[in-house]
C-alpha cells in the first residue's frame, strides 16, 4: 500500500492541475445530480400538495360552466344552476344524493387578531351542508347555524386550505401578519360581517357574528369560507329576496363509483362542468409529470456535460502520458500492477468527488429549499422542506456517475497498455 | 562475416561466461522492408558488445527486440533461459525489470520527477521500493555526480539526464545493461567520464553490456564489435 501511495504520487507530480480540473467535473456532476433529484421531487410533492383532492371516488363536483371563485366574490357565466336543474340530476337513476353548495351573495368581512394585530379581509362565504363536512369534524363541530343562533355559538367556518395558501402568500406577506398553518387556524376565533365590506354595502343594516374555524379542507370544491348552507340561504333571503335562487355547486354522490361517469356526461351535456377525483388526478399527474420530465432533461443535460467532461479530460490526460506509461512498461512495470494502481487511484479520486459532490448537492438542495421557503411562505406553509433526500435513488444515481467516469476510464487505460511499447515510446 | 553464435575475443574474456542473450534468426519486418533478416546473436556474461552500423539499419530495432520491448519479430531469442516469444507479459516485465538495464537513446525520464524518483520509479511501480534500493540509488547518483535534491528532471543539463537515465539503468543490479548510443550529444569528456564509470561498475558487479555505438575511442572498449548490415550482423575487430 505504500509503495501505492507514492506510485500514485509520482505519477501525478506535475500533473495534479488536470485532475483537479476532471475531478472538479465529476464532482459538479455529483452536485447537480442530488440537487435535480432532491429538488425535483421536492417540486413534485408541492405540486401533487397543492393539486391533491379529497373528493371521493363516487362523487362529482358539478359547477356552472365559467365560474370562476375568487378571493372575494365570484363570476358567473354559461348555465346556472337552479332547482330545476337540480331536480333533474336528482331523477337520474344513478344518483344517491345530491348536497348543494351557495354562495353568500352579500357582501361579507371578517376582522380580528392574529399575533397580537388586527387584520381585515372582505371575504366570500359558501354555504354547505353537512355532507360536505367529513364525519371526523362532524363528531365536535354543530354544522346547524341560523341568524337566531348568534348570540348563543359563534359560527362554524370551515377554512379551504388553498385559500390558507394564498392568504400565507400574499395577504400575510403584505400586511406583515404571522403565516398560518391548517393546524395553526383552528379555533381562531373571529368577526364576520355580513351586509358590507370594503366595496359594497347594502341599504340593510349589516350584521356582526362571533364565528370560529373549526376546521380546514383541502377539497377543491371550495374556494371561499364554508359555512352551514341554512345560514347563507337565511342571509340571501334577508338581503336579496328578489335575487334568482341559484346554487353554486352541487356534490352529487353516485349510488356506484362507476356511475360516475354517466353523471358527468349528462351534467356536461347541460353546459354544466363536472370535476371527479380522477380527472383532478389526471390533471395533477400531468402537471406533475411534465413539471418532472423538464426538471429530469435539464439534470440529465447538464448531468450529461459534467460527466462528458470529466471522462474527456481523464482519457485526454492518459492519452497525453501514454509515452510516461511505455516508460514504466519499458522498465519492467507489469501492466497488471499498473492496472491495479491507476484502478486504484482512478476509482478511489472519483469515489472522493462523488461523495463529496453528493454532500455539497446536499448542501446546496437545503440552502436552496431554505430560501425559497422563507422567500415563498406560501411554501412555508405548505411544505416543510422543499429537498427530498431519497437515499437510496441518491445512491444509486452518484454509484453511477461514479461507475460510469471509472469504468470508461478503465477501459481507455487498458487499451493504453494494450499498445505495444515501442509504440507508446514514440512521443 | 555472420555470426551464428558468439565468440569472445575481446579484452573482456572471462573463463567462466555463458549466454545470457541468445538470438537466433532474428527478422524483423518494417513494411515489407527485411530490417533484420536472420539475425543471430549470443552475449555471454560480463561482455562488453558494441553495436555500430549507419543511421536507420536498425540498431535500436535490434536492441528492442533483444530488450523484450518489441515482441513482433520471428526467430528465437532466448534470456536467461527463457524463450521471449513463449514467454507472458508478466515473464518478460519481470525479465526486464530483474535482469536488464536499459539506457534509451533519448533517455526516457519522466521530467516532472527528481533523478531520485525518476531512478526509483521501476521499483516504486513494481511494490519493491525499499531503504536499501534508495541507499543504493543515492551511492549511485553520487558516483555519477549527480545531485539528490528534487530538480525535476526537466531542469537538467542533457549530461546530466544522461548520467539520470544511467543510474536508472544501474539500480536493480542488472545482469545486461542495453544501452541505444548511451553517448549521443555528448562532448568527449563526458563520454569518457561514462564509460570509465561503467567499465568500473561492470567489473564490480559483472554485467554484460550490449551498446549501440558510434564514437571510435569508446568502440575500442568493446569487447567485441558487431556491425548491422544489411539485416544481418558482422562482427569487426575491435
Amino acid at each position: 500500500m505504500k509503495n501505492t501511495r507514492k506510485a500514485i504520487s509520482l505519477w501525478n507530480r506535475g500533473h495534479w492541475k488536470d485532475y483537479v480540473f476532471s475531478q472538479g467535473m465529476l464532482l459538479v456532476a455529483s452536485l447537480l445530480l442530488v440537487f435535480f433529484i432532491s429538488i425535483g421531487l421536492g417540486v413534485g410533492n408541492i405540486l401533487e400538495r397543492f393539486l391533491s383532492s379529497d373528493l371521493p371516488e363516487e362523487q362529482v363536483r358539478i359547477t356552472p360552466q365559467g365560474v370562476q371563485a375568487g378571493f372575494f366574490q365570484t363570476e358567473r357565466g354559461g348555465t346556472e344552476i337552479t332547482a330545476d336543474v337540480m331536480d333533474s340530476l336528482t331523477a337520474l337513476p344513478q344518483v344517491e344524493r345530491i348536497d348543494p353548495q351557495v354562495y353568500a351573495h352579500v357582501p361579507a368581512y371578517l376582522r380580528g387578531l392574529l399575533g397580537g394585530r388586527n387584520y381585515y379581509t372582505d371575504i366570500t362565504l359558501e354555504g354547505v351542508s353537512t355532507a360536505f363536512v367529513p364525519d371526523s369534524m362532524l363528531e365536535y363541530i354543530d354544522w346547524n347555524y341560523t341568524l337566531s343562533d348568534s348570540a348563543e355559538k359563534p359560527l362554524p367556518i370551515i377554512l379551504s386550505e388553498n385559500l390558507l395558501i394564498l392568504y400565507n402568500a400574499g395577504f400575510a406577506e403584505s400586511n406583515g401578519l404571522m403565516g398560518l398553518t391548517p393546524e395553526g387556524v383552528i379555533g381562531l376565533e373571529v368577526q364576520v360581517n355580513v351586509g358590507s365590506s370594503s366595496i359594497a354595502s347594502l341599504q340593510a343594516p349589516p350584521i356582526n357574528l362571533r364565528a370560529e374555524i373549526v376546521g380546514t379542507s383541502r377539497s377543491m370544491a371550495l374556494f371561499a369560507l364554508a359555512v352551514p348552507i341554512e345560514f347563507v340561504e337565511e342571509v340571501n333571503n334577508l338581503y336579496l329576496p328578489d335575487d334568482k335562487h341559484t346554487y353554486s355547486a352541487l356534490m352529487v354522490t353516485a349510488l356506484e363509483a362507476e356511475d360516475v361517469p354517466a353523471i358527468v356526461r349528462y351534467a356536461e351535456s347541460m353546459g354544466l362542468a363536472a370535476e371527479t377525483r380522477r380527472g383532478i388526478a389526471q390533471k395533477a399527474e400531468v402537471l406533475v409529470g411534465v413539471v418532472t420530465a423538464a426538471l429530469g432533461a435539464l439534470a440529465a443535460a447538464i448531468l450529461f456535460s459534467a460527466v462528458a467532461s470529466a471522462i474527456h479530460t481523464l482519457v485526454a490526460d492518459l492519452k497525453n502520458r501514454s509515452y510516461a506509461l511505455g516508460v514504466l512498461v519499458a522498465l519492467g512495470t507489469k501492466r497488471e500492477r499498473l492496472v491495479y494502481i491507476f484502478a486504484f487511484q482512478i476509482f478511489f479520486m472519483s469515489l472522493i468527488s462523488t461523495v463529496f459532490g453528493g454532500l455539497l448537492g446536499c448542501a446546496l438542495s437545503f440552502l436552496v429549499s431554505s430560501t425559497l421557503l422563507n422567500l415563498l411562505p406560501v411554501l412555508k406553509y405548505a411544505v416543510e422542506s422543499l429537498a427530498v433526500f431519497p437515499v437510496g435513488w441518491l445512491a444509486s444515481g452518484l454509484g453511477l456517475v461514479l461507475a460510469v467516469s471509472t469504468i470508461s476510464a478503465w477501459f481507455f487505460f487498458r487499451k493504453i497498455l494494450s499498445t505495444p511499447v515501442t509504440e507508446l515510446l514514440r512521443r | 562475416m555472420f555470426l551464428s553464435a558468439s565468440a569472445n575475443t575481446g579484452r573482456g574474456e572471462s573463463p567462466v561466461s555463458k549466454p545470457l542473450i541468445h538470438a537466433s534468426s532474428i527478422v524483423k519486418v518494417f513494411d515489407e522492408l527485411k530490417v533484420l533478416n536472420k539475425a543471430s546473436f549470443t552475449l555471454n556474461e560480463g561482455e562488453f558488445v558494441a553495436v555500430t552500423g549507419k543511421s536507420g539499419v536498425g540498431k535500436s530495432t535490434l536492441l528492442g527486440i533483444l530488450g523484450t520491448l518489441d515482441p513482433a519479430f520471428t526467430g528465437e531469442l532466448t534470456i536467461n533461459g527463457v524463450s521471449t516469444p513463449k514467454a507472458s507479459s508478466m515473464e518478460l516485465a519481470e525479465l526486464r525489470r530483474e535482469f536488464m538495464g536499459f539506457i534509451f537513446q533519448d533517455f526516457h525520464l519522466l521530467p516532472n520527477l527528481s533523478a531520485l524518483d525518476n531512478i526509483l520509479l521501476p521499483a516504486v511501480f513494481s511494490g519493491t521500493d525499499s531503504l536499501e534500493v534508495r541507499k543504493d540509488a543515492a551511492a549511485i547518483l553520487s558516483r555519477l555526480d549527480l545531485r539528490n535534491d528534487n530538480t525535476p528532471t526537466r531542469f537538467l543539463s542533457r549530461g546530466e539526464r544522461q548520467r539520470v537515465a544511467s543510474a536508472r539503468a544501474l539500480v536493480n543490479n542488472p545482469k545486461v545493461l542495453l544501452a541505444d548510443e548511451p553517448t549521443a550529444s555528448l562532448d568527449e569528456d563526458s563520454e569518457e567520464n561514462l564509460f570509465d564509470l561503467l567499465d568500473a561498475l561492470r567489473k564490480e558487479r559483472g554485467f554484460a553490456i550490449i551498446a549501440v555505438l558510434h564514437s571510435k575511442r569508446i568502440l575500442s572498449r568493446a569487447d567485441r564489435i558487431l556491425e548491422l548490415k544489411g539485416g544481418v550482423l558482422h562482427e569487426k575487430h575491435a
